[in-house]
């Protein structure tokens, strides 16, 4: 465990060091990482300055959910989603076989070589917008908090899926950078209230791809009204995180080593 | 004079058929946009059904004018969708550049070439099927109020992005990496280009602002085309006023792309090659 965190650690830092050969380049992408994460935020700040709103949430509930939501994704992109681009790129160029011979599990090396510096703007951007919500809306106690972090963490197991299954896909689809698109469309259902999609929608992010755990869940959980089913979205977070495992194994063993 | 238009008739078909037939490889990398664009249209569609559940009007806007508005912003999307600035700046990042100093046709006209091969491969894989869900299945009227006019607001759109994107590849020669930068101006374009919401939900002092920057005539002015009525910051122009200033807009940026070239390509020193 603590070498295998050593090896994190270090994978950490060639890719910073790596990053800084260009370091005003950095500097601004992640700054811009941050301004992008406040787009869908600007939407609903103009939704509700022009008079609108969604039925049953004031705009600091909605940007509570959006908060968190950004903050899941914040976390998941600079510490395992770069395993995505990691692993296309790889696969495309044909250095993959490198991870595969190194004497650690291949999931793990994955996600260490994977390591994006520059999405820790991500984080800032969710962590502010995260600050301004719960400063607007009524301070949350005790239990809401202890609720809220562990669900917060099973966002992360969701995130850690999504990967798997985008990574997977990389694997077996040679250079397919727009599975990126496909991931932020579908969550694109997680950053705002579950309450505003119909019936059948609202089962599938819930209780099939649990994709109202990335924001929705755990900001309802924060404001103090718990949403419908959260336990049982609980358990199918887990089961969506095995078949992805599952998933990504599968597509590890189809790989071919035909790229370069 | 006649030689040299036949010649560069030639070119235009030469690499838009290479890249045609280069992309065409990748295929069903461009078919992601079936499932995509559709689905993020799904979800503006469930996100303004809410809006509209408390209220019947929304800066101007019904319920079916604003799915409409989304309908048509992604379909032009497919249309108008330019990676030249990134192309660019690689090419002068990794050196490659310098093949192209010593080719008889420009980068420029060389990489509009190839966008126009890309997007004519979007034309039948991306923006025909979307058309054809968002009409039969979504049930949206997407025909728009005048042809002619919105196929020349397209059209200029088209040139626009390319020219605006070209710029930020320029910027190449003088920054090397300018993944940042391209990042920035995209978020930049999206927001006030209309993309995202229509730039009449923005506060009156942002609009006006925005009704004096080039970018919503790359995609806020062809929807409005599209639709039929131009209306920004309390404004109101006729359809070919409005598509006359886009023209202009499209000059103004040709010359900024003459000068910044003039200034940048003088900067190339080849080195990486």
């Amino acid at each position: 465990m603590i070498t295998a965190m050593y090896i994190h650690l270090q994978g950490i830092k060639t890719a910073l060091a790596e990053r800084m050969a260009y370091r005003g380049d950095f500097f601004m992408s992640t700054f811009i990482m941050l301004i992008v994460e406040f787009l869908v935020p600007l939407v609903t700040y103009l939704i509700y300055a022009n008079g609108a709103s969604f039925p049953g949430w004031d705009m600091y509930e909605v940007l509570m959910v959006q908060a968190i939501f950004l903050l899941s994704r914040g976390i998941a992109f600079p510490f395992f989603f770069g395993m995505v681009w990691n692993t296309i790129e790889r696969v495309r160029e044909g250095t993959f076989d490198l991870i595969l011979i190194k004497p650690r599990s291949v999931l793990h090396m994955a996600i260490v070589t994977g390591f994006d510096a520059e999405d820790v703007g991500k984080f800032f951007g969710g962590a502010i917008l995260f600050i301004v919500s719960i400063v607007n809306v009524p301070f949350p106690g005790l239990l809401e908090w202890v609720t809220f972090l562990a669900l917060f963490c099973v966002s992360l197991i969701v995130m850690f899926g999504f990967a798997l299954i985008l990574s997977g896909l990389g694997i077996v689809w040679i250079g397919n950078y727009r599975v990126y698109e496909i991931f932020f469309s579908v969550t694109n259902f997680g950053m705002y209230p579950a309450s505003i999609f119909s019936k059948s929608i609202q089962t599938i992010i819930t209780s099939i791809l649990p994709i109202a755990m990335l924001g929705f869940i755990p900001a309802s959980a924060m404001l103090g009204r718990p949403a419908e089913g959260t336990f049982f979205s609980v358990i199918i977070s887990f089961v969506f995180l095995s078949i992805c495992l599952l998933f990504w194994k599968t597509m590890l063993k189809r790989y071919t080593s035909a790229g370069g | 004079m006649v030689g040299g238009k036949v010649r560069h008739i030639e070119v235009l078909k030469a690499t838009a058929f290479a890249t045609y037939k280069e992309w065409a490889a990748y295929r069903s990398h461009m078919a992601v946009s079936l499932f995509v664009g559709p689905v993020f249209f799904l979800v503006q569609v469930f996100i303004w059904s809410a809006v509209y559940s408390t209220q019947s009007t929304v800066v101007g806007f019904n319920l079916e004018q604003m799915i409409l508005y989304y309908g048509i912003a992604s379909i032009i999307n497919y249309l108008i969708y330019d990676s030249c600035d990134w192309n660019l700046q690689m090419l002068i990042r990794t050196g490659k550049f310098i093949t192209f100093m010593l080719r008889p046709v420009s980068h420029c006209y060389f990489a509009l070439c190839q966008k126009l091969g890309h997007r004519l491969l979007a034309l039948w894989l991306e923006f025909i099927p979307v058309y054809l869900l968002f009409t039969f299945v979504f049930k949206i009227n997407m025909l728009p109020a005048n042809a002619f006019w919105a196929l020349v607001s397209i059209s200029l759109s088209f040139i626009l992005v390319f020219l605006t994107n070209y710029c930020i590849g320029i910027t190449g020669f003088w920054l090397t990496k300018t993944e940042g930068l391209r990042r920035a101006f995209l978020v930049m374009r999206d927001l006030c280009a209309g993309t995202l919401v229509p730039l009449t939900l923005f506060p009156g002092f942002m609009q006006r602002i925005l009704f004096f920057l080039p970018f919503q005539y790359i995609t806020y002015v062809p929807i409005r085309v599209f639709i039929g009525t131009y209306e920004l910051a309390g404004i109101e122009l006729s359809i070919p006023e409005i598509v006359g200033m886009q023209a202009l807009a499209v000059i103004v940026m040709f010359f900024v792309y003459k000068i910044l070239w003039y200034l940048g390509v003088k900067r190339f020193t080849g080195v990486g090659a």
